[in-house]
């Protein structure tokens, strides 16, 4: 990331790698700054994308800070990302086999899982896991 | 001269490949404070998300242990105990079990308060047509039993539900009779300002076992200012009520509530000194609902979430320090919230769940049949919104009334897992989804978390709960575990924690 010119003292613009932080990210973050900015996205190309944050009350505000916690923020959600892209299958079964007991779920979910020894097994979960990365 | 021993561990290989574990994070002071999918927590140095990452992080440290040890990460030296993880998944949403267990009856639109926020069309004590029937109350009352859940919860409430009392002593009896017949335990609540009580009425509830809930939002000048009757009584008949309900009914059965107008927000400590002086050992700081007549008076009543929160902070540190001088004395949200960070279990607080209570653990029998999602969706109504009106007790069954398309469409929104803002957030084990709120203050039952009262607020809160116990204050944290668990504080324990 870079911030580019800064205008009108309590707005910023901020260039933004794709390559360090993805579209989904960045725009998790304009959504959450959009209470107290007025936040505008200009794609640039695949790997770079252009935000202006523009306090919605000025006085609050210096332009330092408005970096500070866009980039902040950009990174903890990419952060984010990484996390879920790590352990969203294992999320997905941990909820099915949670709700799988309780009778709610229709369809049941495929593989078991629990142990180390379980997941030695050839149909454990770690194997469906791994056999489908 | 002693040798020492390295304990076995010390011998044995260091894990090699370290895995995640699905978690979510977010910052608290210099500090990441990781939340798994069920809710356990750890506070962890900064950079240990990225570490976790990178597989940087010393798997011999304590912190890696503790990582472990709270279902973040596991290794090949370890198993992952994915079913513990599910069952406690599971029984954080024990409230998805069971069905319907609070059931709200609307028994008249009457009363003699003239409460400017008044959450209901409250209309004046002599107009009968507001009042329920027998046929409607027969009606609701088997629609009630039909939930498959063993024990029910049947709130009484209004307008001013002792303008009815002949309905309630029929509602009362004809209630238990049918959950005699089924089997099931059933807890009677009528909710009254307790104005118009009368020991005959007190009576009857003792010999029924019925509960009193009222409202006691501080004191004398700030409960008259909020609550006007004729006579400009309300403080000391409220009073006087809960004195003779506690004399008659007995004192564990007699409970109150307080709602916070802008009036409040100065007097806190004054609001919660009245429920001391009162008796009381428990207090629930809430800010004022944004339905019904609320909405129409905002500008006398409102204020902004951030102003609640400073209330709400000041007010927990005045309930902290009367705690440490020897009174027992719970601040109710605080004890939901801290039971979801400490517990595995559920809580059934409507409020904070997801999937979203509202029609799923709560139904609202209004006085002309009509059945809504929750009491605040009835209160939406009574201003000419009808978008959580599921049916009505004359014309729909249960599963009608379950499968409503304004049932339907409040389902959609109920999951705060699945919710712009939400699905990232470290808080959303101990919070909830409430498209009712949503709808009624931003008019999109998903929301918009960023400008959001419900997310401000407990985001707020939650904050400031996570930063006294990172804190870790000794007399603080029993205090807190007093409140989980229910047990007397034991504060002389306290100095040598």
């Amino acid at each position: 990331m870079a911030v580019g010119q800064i205008k009108e003292g309590t707005s910023v613009l901020v260039k933004v790698d794709h390559r360090l932080v993805s579209t989904e990210a960045m725009m998790k973050v304009v959504y959450w700054l959009s209470r107290d900015f007025v936040c505008d996205v200009v794609t640039k190309s695949d790997t770079e994308s252009v935000v202006m944050l523009a306090a919605r009350e000025p006085a609050d505000w210096v332009p330092a800070e408005i970096e500070d916690l866009f980039k902040t923020r950009c990174l903890d959600f990419a952060l984010r990302e990484q996390v879920s892209a790590k352990t969203s299958e294992v999320r997905d079964l941990l909820l099915a086999k949670a709700f799988a007991e309780s009778g709610v779920l229709e369809d049941q979910p495929s593989g078991t899982f629990g142990d180390s020894i379980e997941e030695a097994k050839p149909d454990g979960m770690f194997r469906i896991l791994n056999n489908r990365i | 001269m002693p040798r020492t021993f390295f304990p076995i561990e010390h011998f044995a290989c260091k894990p090699q490949r370290v895995s995640l574990l699905p978690f979510r994070f977010t910052r608290i002071r210099d500090k990441e404070l990781l939340v798994n999918e069920a809710g356990e927590f750890l506070f962890a140095p900064t950079g240990t998300v990225s570490a976790l990452l990178e597989n940087s992080l010393d798997t011999s440290s304590t912190l890696y242990k503790d990582l472990k040890a709270k279902q973040f990460v596991y290794d090949e030296t370890s198993s992952a105990l994915l079913d513990v993880l599910a069952t406690k998944i599971r029984s954080k949403s024990d409230h998805l079990m069971g069905g319907t267990k609070l059931h709200i009856f609307v028994v008249t639109l009457r009363c003699e308060h003239t409460c400017q926020y008044c959450q209901v069309s409250r209309q004046t004590a002599s107009k009968g047509e507001f009042d329920m029937s027998r046929e409607t109350a027969d009606r609701g009352i088997a629609l009630m039993l039909e939930s498959p859940m063993p024990a029910l919860t049947m709130e009484i409430q209004g307008g001013e539900p002792l303008l009815a009392f002949d309905m309630i002593r029929y509602m009362v009896a004809t209630a238990k009779k049918g959950a005699a017949e089924k089997g099931k335990t059933l807890d009677i609540v009528v909710t009254t300002n307790l104005a118009l009580v009368t020991d005959e009425m007190l009576n009857f509830f003792r010999e029924e076992g019925v509960k009193v809930s009222t409202s006691l939002d501080g004191p004398a000048a700030l409960h008259n200012k909020n609550r006007p009757r004729p006579g400009n009584d309300s403080h000391q008949r409220a009073i006087d009520g809960i004195e003779r309900s506690r004399r008659i009914v007995g004192y564990e059965n007699v409970s109150a509530l307080m709602t916070t107008t802008s009036a409040s927000l100065q007097q806190v400590e004054d609001i919660i000194d009245e429920y001391v002086r009162r008796e009381f050992h428990s207090i629930f700081l809430r800010p004022i609902s944004p339905y019904g007549f609320a909405i129409k008076t905002r500008k006398k009543t409102g204020y902004e979430m951030e102003t609640f929160l400073e209330f709400y902070r000041r007010g927990l540190q005045h309930i902290l320090n009367i705690n440490r001088s020897g009174y027992p004395l719970t601040e109710t949200y605080t004890t939901i919230l801290l039971r979801k960070i400490f517990t595995p279990n559920s809580t059934g607080y409507v409020d904070l769940q997801s999937p979203a209570g509202a029609c799923w653990n709560v139904l609202v029998y209004n006085y002309n049949g009509d059945v809504y999602a929750s009491d605040e969706s009835r209160m939406l109504a009574e201003m000419g919104d009808w978008t959580f009106r599921l049916g009505n007790v004359h014309r729909h069954s249960r599963r009608d009334l379950f499968m409503s398309p304004a049932a339907i469409n409040l389902f959609e929104a109920s999951c705060n897992q699945a919710l712009a803002g939400c699905s990232d957030c470290a808080y959303q084990p101990y919070c909830g989804a409430d498209p009712i709120y949503h709808h009624a203050t931003q008019g999109d039952i998903y929301g918009h978390r960023p400008t959001s009262g419900f997310c401000r607020r407990n985001m707020g809160v939650l904050d400031h709960l996570f930063g006294l116990i990172d804190e870790a204050d000794p007399t603080t944290m029993r205090i807190f575990w007093s409140w989980i668990t229910g047990n007397p504080l034991r504060l002389e324990d306290s100095e040598c924690a």
